[in-house]
């Protein structure tokens, strides 16, 4: 282990290096800053100027606006089915690939693996007007199906639970085997439970991502009712900023990012293991 | 519940690799087998090929009286405590014992006796809500011995399931292993490279060597009666010393033979009348050597290291020519590095190993 130096040009190195990283994690919260503040603040007020900020008084009103206001509340719901639907549909659907690559024997298993570790590579823009085609054949465009079923192919997920199923010990699967238990529910009651940590971290992941979507909704969902947070807010900015005001869309915004705050609070130590994994043994 | 096994011509091939040849072995009833080999000998895979987690080449293997080498691994009778345990972690003792039970729908309450029973027989009942990761070792040993012995298996498969223990618990749960079979009175087949959990184990020792059985036989008849010379060199420990065969003489009692140009060995073996004299050795082990006064027959070592071991001490040393002997001394043996002593060796002990490795031995009680 390496040893604590508490030398005097050691400690002082520290501090500068505190002093430069809480400098820029002021510029980076600094829009997050102004956007709470402007969320607080009356609309009317901040016509005069947005310097009106740094005054009081604030108030909650904006916020009681959204709960009034049945279409944020409509594009809250769809956001909710759209991202729990895939987070469930992606952890579902990789972990069973995942399990078939790392445990089961069929035919052309590696070139298919190969496969899919190539839909890594290949970027959403690529595939995005053949996939609107498609689903304007089978008439999935503003259904909450046609939103959430372009993401349930995770290459990412399918690639990260093959490699999770194929660290566990065979062992573990040929004492199931011993145990006279059928195939699925090793997979279901043995492995699975097992594979908790790396499910953590993939539902997280695609929960932010199909949460802070934008792209693909905007192509699918045209009529508002269909909208998820990111495109109604989006709309909101360029049609009503001038009528319902800045504040409304701060605190929309801001509403808009508390369940992405809470998966980050909550789920904090699986972000870190997900994002360091490997780095240390 | 227990039942004999029969390897019937099991051959094992890995494409063009062959990993077991034509394995033939039947274990009684009840009996206590041990799978003894130098890795890769494929023991463990004979082992996996009973258990059905391996599929054979060719060849049969029967329990009972039923062939089951076309059943699945479950539905074979046979219960396997793995060399790393192989515990659920997310379950529970309690959990891991019973989940095989509940596999084949057996009721509660039947599991509940078996899963106690088997906790009290393993004193493992106070750790019947944990988890894998709160227990040791040993407890994780103990508990994959009470997952198999809640399924009231027709044959207990033990793979290498000490080597993970340090050497005292190592000791303890060999002696636990040998009081579990008298009181089951189960079938087992343990796998093992460890010589001493095979011969302390065993009712019978299969050794296994270059995908074949090498020999078969009581722990005393393979140390004393090795077939070939790599069983006589495998086991024993320290192991049989070589010597080099410059020449041989009949006797009346036997064959006396010069070793190494470091003198003669009286034996009582009498060799056959194809014996394959080149490259032949005499085998000698420490026990059957004797530090005796210069004026008595034997061979004279000069010793490198002395080894004491309290109850004995082990001399080992080089004759004239360079061969290394190993010799044994009393526990209060005055013997030190440097000395030159004289050997002599009982003639009954000694064995003789032709150009081909196979064994000769005298004809002697065991």
């Amino acid at each position: 282990m390496k040893a604590l130096n508490y030398s005097p040009e050691h400690l002082t190195s520290n501090r500068r290096l505190f002093w430069i990283a809480a400098f820029l994690g002021l510029i980076m919260m600094a829009p997050v800053a102004w956007i709470i503040g402007l969320s607080l603040k009356d609309n009317a007020e901040l016509l005069k100027g947005t310097e009106a900020v740094f005054s009081f008084p604030y108030t909650l009103e904006n916020y009681a606006n959204i709960l009034k206001s049945s279409s944020v509340f409509g594009w809250f719901m769809n956001s909710v089915i759209v991202a729990v639907g895939q987070t469930f549909g992606v952890l579902l659907l990789s972990s069973l690939a995942g399990y078939a690559f790392a445990r089961l024997e069929f035919p052309f298993r590696k070139t298919l693996f190969i496969i899919v570790l190539f839909g890594l590579a290949v970027p959403e823009q690529a595939v995005i007007i053949a996939r609107h085609q498609m689903f304007n054949w089978f008439d999935l465009h503003n259904t909450h199906i046609g939103l959430i079923l372009p993401n349930l192919s995770s290459a990412f997920g399918v690639f990260l639970m093959t490699q999770f199923f194929r660290a566990i010990p065979k062992e573990i699967d040929e004492a199931a085997m011993l145990d006279n238990t059928s195939t699925f529910r090793i997979f279901w009651k043995v492995l699975l439970p097992l594979t908790l940590p790396a499910q953590a971290t993939l539902g997280i992941f695609t929960f932010l991502q199909a949460w802070n979507d934008y792209w693909w909704p905007l192509i699918s969902a045209t009529k508002s009712d269909m909208y998820t947070l990111t495109i109604g807010i989006a709309s909101s900015q360029t049609n009503f900023a001038q009528s319902e005001g800045l504040g409304f869309l701060g605190a929309q915004a801001i509403f808009a990012s508390l369940p992405v705050v809470l998966v980050y609070i909550f789920f904090q130590r699986h972000i870190v293991t997900a994002v360091s994994g490997g780095a240390v043994k | 519940m227990s039942a004999s096994i029969s390897i019937k011509n099991i051959t094992k091939r890995y494409d063009s690799v062959t990993v077991l040849d034509d394995i033939n072995l039947h274990i009684e009833d009840g009996e206590f087998v041990v799978f003894l080999g130098p890795s890769g000998c494929g023991k463990s895979t004979l082992l996996r090929m009973i258990a059905g987690l391996e599929s054979i080449t060719e060849g049969s293997i029967e329990i009972g009286e039923k062939r089951i080498d076309t059943l699945p691994p479950g539905q074979r009778g046979v219960a396997m405590v793995f060399q790393s345990y192989a515990l659920y972690p997310h379950m529970t003792t309690r959990q891991n014992m019973a989940f095989g039970l509940e596999n084949v729908k057996v009721a509660q309450d039947e599991i509940d006796r078996r899963v106690n029973d088997a906790a009290k027989i393993l004193e493992i009942d106070h750790l019947l809500d944990r988890k894998p990761g709160r227990l040791s070792g040993g407890q994780r040993q103990r508990v994959a011995i009470g997952r198999a012995i809640v399924k009231e298996p027709k044959a207990f498969l033990f793979d290498e399931p000490l080597s993970n223990l340090d050497a005292a618990l190592r000791g303890r749960t060999r002696l636990e292993l040998a009081q579990l079979h008298q009181r089951l009175g189960s079938t087992m087949i343990f796998v093992t490279h460890d010589q001493v959990e095979a011969m302390t184990l065993a009712d019978r020792i299969v050794i296994m060597h270059n995908q074949k059985i090498e020999q078969i036989g009581t722990p005393m008849e393979i140390y004393q009666y090795p077939v070939s010379r790599f069983v006589a060199e495998f086991v024993g420990s320290p192991p049989m010393s070589m010597l080099p065969i410059n020449h041989i003489e009949k006797t009346a009692d036997g064959v006396t033979v010069e070793v190494s140009g470091a003198g003669t060995v009286a034996t009582a073996i009498t060799l056959p009348a194809e014996f394959n004299a080149k490259d032949a050795v005499i085998g000698i082990r420490a026990e059957d050597t004797e530090v005796v006064s210069e004026q008595e027959d034997g061979l004279d070592l000069t010793i490198k290291v002395v080894e004491r071991l309290g109850d004995r001490t082990l001399l080992y040393g080089t004759l004239v020519d360079g061969t290394e002997l190993i010799a044994e001394d009393s526990g209060r043996s005055k013997v030190k590095a440097g000395d030159m002593v004289r050997v002599a060796i009982s003639p009954h002990a000694a064995h003789i190993f032709d150009g081909d490795g196979r064994a000769h031995h005298s004809k002697m009680e065991v």
